[in-house]
């Protein structure tokens, strides 16, 4: 059982993860990111639509659509966050509200396409891309040590891809001139412009790049919970990303510690339920659990932490 | 030595409904120090912040070594060798010194001979050796949110620095400065000129420019009114030019007659926003007809003192008695109509509502009252009538009359209608905190001559200034502030304004 929810809790804790951390990035240059939700399920659509295309090119053995729907979802979460970057940087909008029209538009949009390109293109009524559950790799002898050995049981392909990609966005944001320009920005954008920084430049990359990172998020999730894309991707987990972000005060190490904990108190709560051997209807009353456990969490610990100085500002460079 | 580096050519430069600057033509000498000498408004600050490419000018030319530039951005200008020290300093308050000065132009090396990185270790070193080079005492891996102003002060100076500036402007260095503060700034700029800088110093105080610049030009009203050789001209002759009438810079007064005790503060300990008691056990009396002035740097606790005696904030421990009346734990409006008036320091976010009208703003504190409000229905009559008393009374200028959005109004004027506003309350106590902070000569006059009216008709005055000017000006008592603590009370004409910047200081402290 241990086992078991190892394995599942890192499964869902690291789609969770790399999305906070691209949260983190938007909301460390400045710009609030409650659009995390929205970014997640258009990347997994673009994926998902890519996967179901190619699928019928490579035959259901190959593994190139697979890797494909990831770079697609990429992309998509990517194109689809600049247009929040364009509204919160270009137009100046209310970051908020752009970031919750963003997920409404997301939901929305997807839920059509997916419909309407069922018929056009597959000749079916679906409103969902059948993905299947991803495989799963386990790592022959590091998955032989007692307890520890579940990290390498059984895991996503995708779970191997997220570690490393967070590993250079941790580069990235704490070593490079890039990321030490992108956290002056969030703290006060006139000393960055005043050190010759182009502060909408910067921003725009950093929602860029949450959007990006959404799009692995929104990927893992069809792959992993749903195991195909329709609108019931869009289950709040972009919310539970920002809480963690929040709950690990917007740096990386501490987030993912966040994310963990809501991993395992999801897979525990589950494996519970399964113990006692109650009706699988009682897992529903399990899976508020990561919210209840953030909410009890962010009372309690979140009093010292402190949100980038100018978090949700507008940048505007006529005014003092 | 004599050639200019900088020409400013009949500049010109309008904003909507004013002209900031007016047909100025000035030159300035490579390796000088340049004094711009003018009040509030009298577009100082504009002129420069176009050397500095945050405007362009309307018209004429702007000339850097012999060569007419456009200077489109501050980016151009720091290419040109170009540095400025805003008033508000541009720092990124979690950033280390290093951090804050290389941001922009880090020094890179390469992990692994492959990732680039910030070399932050390449940095320590380097501006370690700049701040040695220029006498700036600093050390590069410290937090700037746990630096004083001072420091924060040479950051910036250090960010011009490193990038090579050779024309300096310093935008009001030393309003936020104590006196020791002021003297180790002035002794900076003589050594930045000694390396061959050149320097100009935006201001209105006269003492500094006297004892270290070279020459000064006097704007007034966004004209050149003359460029005067500092060695050989009396600070008397620049205050005249500068206000473009005689003025005296002390307020008359007579001796203060002492009436009984109206406000007592024993023991009185305030947290403040970050949970550390921000003031340690205070305790002072003010007596009817007293000016009673605190002065100290900027955060040593002033803030919570002033909100905690007008209710804004409770006192965690002590007691505040008000003609006896024990108002510690009272709520806002029991201490108004206990007797206390409050000009805070914050006009925007605690005087005013901004987006109000100036009639709507005039009865904040007392709309309630049977005066101006039956039964909950405000009584508008009432409420022009007063606002129009108030503003002939005390002479508050505004675009339209009582319909104007105080927003829109000027800094001076905003002052003024909160000030009216309080002082017709007619209390017993009135608190003053930085009353004049960012207004022109004129305006601080007036404001002076106010306060030791209100003294002279029985109020008790709490004058709390971080300008020392204003404290020697006004003050009967003198109470210095420092670290939460009140670390000397004297009367005024006891302590010399040294005396007060070391105690400012904590010196003489024993704990």
């Amino acid at each position: 059982m241990l086992d078991m929810i190892i394995i599942d809790g890192l499964s869902f804790a690291l789609p969770l993860f790399i999305m906070a951390i691209g949260g983190i990035f938007s909301e460390k240059s400045g710009v609030t990111n409650l659009a995390l939700e929205g970014f997640q399920g258009f990347g997994a659509f673009i994926g998902a639509l890519v996967v179901v295309s190619l699928s019928g090119v490579f035959g259901a053995a190959s593994r190139v659509p697979y890797y494909a729907g990831f770079v697609f979802a990429v992309i998509g979460g990517g194109m689809f966050s600049l247009l929040h970057a364009l509204l919160c940087i270009k137009f100046k909008a209310d970051q908020v509200i752009s970031g919750v029209v963003m997920n409404i538009l997301a939901l929305a949009l997807t839920s059509f396409l997916t419909k309407s390109l069922n018929t056009s293109l597959f000749g079916n009524n679906a409103n969902k891309f059948v993905l299947g559950a991803s495989e799963r790799i386990t790592i022959p002898g590091l998955s032989e040590i007692p307890v520890v050995g579940a990290v390498f049981k059984e895991v996503y392909p995708f779970e191997i891809i997220i570690v490393l990609v967070a590993v250079v966005m941790w580069y990235v944001l704490y070593k490079t001139a890039y990321g030490m320009r992108l956290r002056a920005c969030g703290d006060n954008p006139h000393s960055a412009d005043a050190a010759g920084i182009n502060v909408y430049r910067v921003r725009t990359l950093a929602v860029f790049i949450s959007g990006c990172l959404s799009g692995i998020a929104g990927m893992s999730f069809a792959y992993s919970i749903t195991a195909n894309f329709s609108p019931d991707i869009y289950l709040g987990y972009g919310y539970l990303s920002i809480a963690a972000l929040i709950f690990g005060n917007w740096s990386i190490l501490p987030a993912l510690f966040a994310c963990l904990i809501f991993g395992f108190a999801r897979s525990g709560g589950a494996a519970v339920i399964n113990q006692l051997g109650l009706p699988s209807a009682y897992n529903d009353l399990v899976r508020p659990l990561p919210y209840v456990l953030t909410l009890l969490l962010l009372v309690f610990f979140s009093k010292h932490n402190r949100s980038p100085k100018a978090l949700g500002q507008v940048y505007d460079k006529g005014r003092r | 030595m004599s050639e200019p580096i900088v020409e400013f050519r009949h500049i010109t430069k309008r904003f909507p409904g004013i002209i900031a600057n007016e047909d100025v033509s000035l030159s300035i000498n490579k390796g000088e120090i340049f004094a711009l000498l003018g009040e509030n408004g009298a577009g100082k600050s504009t002129l420069m912040s176009m050397l500095f490419g945050m405007y362009e000018p309307d018209e004429g030319e702007i000339i850097i070594r012999g060569k007419r530039e456009r200077i489109a951005s501050p980016r151009y200008a720091t290419q040109l060798s170009i540095g400025m020290v805003h008033q508000e300093f541009r720092l990124v308050s979690n950033y280390t010194v290093a951090e804050n000065i290389i941001l922009g132009l880090e020094p890179e090396r390469k992990i692994l001979g492959l990732f680039p990185s910030v070399d932050i270790k390449k940095a320590n070193h380097d501006i370690a050796e700049l701040s040695e080079r220029y006498g700036l005492k600093i050390n590069p891996e410290d937090v700037i949110e746990n630096l004083n102003v001072a420091s924060r002060q040479r950051v910036e100076i250090l960010k011009m620095l490193y990038r090579e500036a050779e024309i300096l402007i310093f935008d009001e260095p030393t309003a936020v400065l104590t006196p020791q503060e002021i003297e180790s700034f002035l002794k900076i700029v003589e050594g930045l000129r000694q390396g061959g800088k050149t320097i100009i110093l935006i201001t209105h105080k006269l003492n500094e420019i006297k004892a270290v610049a070279d020459r000064c030009a006097i704007l007034n009203r966004g004209k050149l009114v003359s460029i005067l050789d500092v060695a050989t001209t009396t600070t008397d002759e620049m205050a005249r030019q500068m206000v473009g009438r005689e003025i005296s810079f002390t307020t008359p007064k007579e001796p203060a007659k002492f009436g009984e005790v109206v406000l007592n503060v024993e023991g009185l300990t305030v947290k403040g926003s970050a949970g550390l008691d921000a003031v340690k056990g205070v305790t002072f009396t003010i007596h009817s007809g007293e000016v009673f002035a605190v002065a100290g740097v900027s955060g040593n606790g002033q803030n919570e003192l002033a909100d905690s005696i007008a209710g804004l904030v409770q006192s965690s421990s002590g007691r505040i008695t008000l003609n006896g009346q024990d108002i510690t734990r009272a709520s806002v409006r029991e201490r108004i109509n206990a007797g206390i008036a409050y000009i805070p320091e914050d006009r925007h976010n605690v005087g005013l509502v901004l987006d109000f009208t100036l009639r709507d703003n005039f009865p904040l504190r007392q709309y309630y009252i049977p005066k101006f409000s039956r039964k909950g229905v405000i009584n508008e009559a009432a409420f022009d009538e007063h606002g129009k008393r108030l503003e002939a009374e005390f002479d508050i200028r505004s675009s339209n009359g009582m319909d104007t959005i105080t927003r829109e109004m000027s800094g001076g004027n905003q002052q003024k209608a909160i000030i009216a506003r309080e002082v017709d309350m007619r209390t017993p106590l009135i608190i003053f905190m930085q009353p004049t902070r960012g207004l022109d000569a004129g305006a601080v006059m007036n404001i002076h001559k106010q306060i030791i009216a209100e003294r002279d008709r029985g109020a008790a005055v709490l004058l709390i200034s971080l300008d020392l000017d204003e404290i020697m000006d006004c003050a009967d008592t003198i109470a210095v502030i420092y670290n939460g603590g009140i670390n000397k009370i004297a009367p005024a004409g006891e302590l010399t304004v040294d005396d007060i910047g070391l105690y400012m200081m904590g010196v003489g402290k024993t704990a």
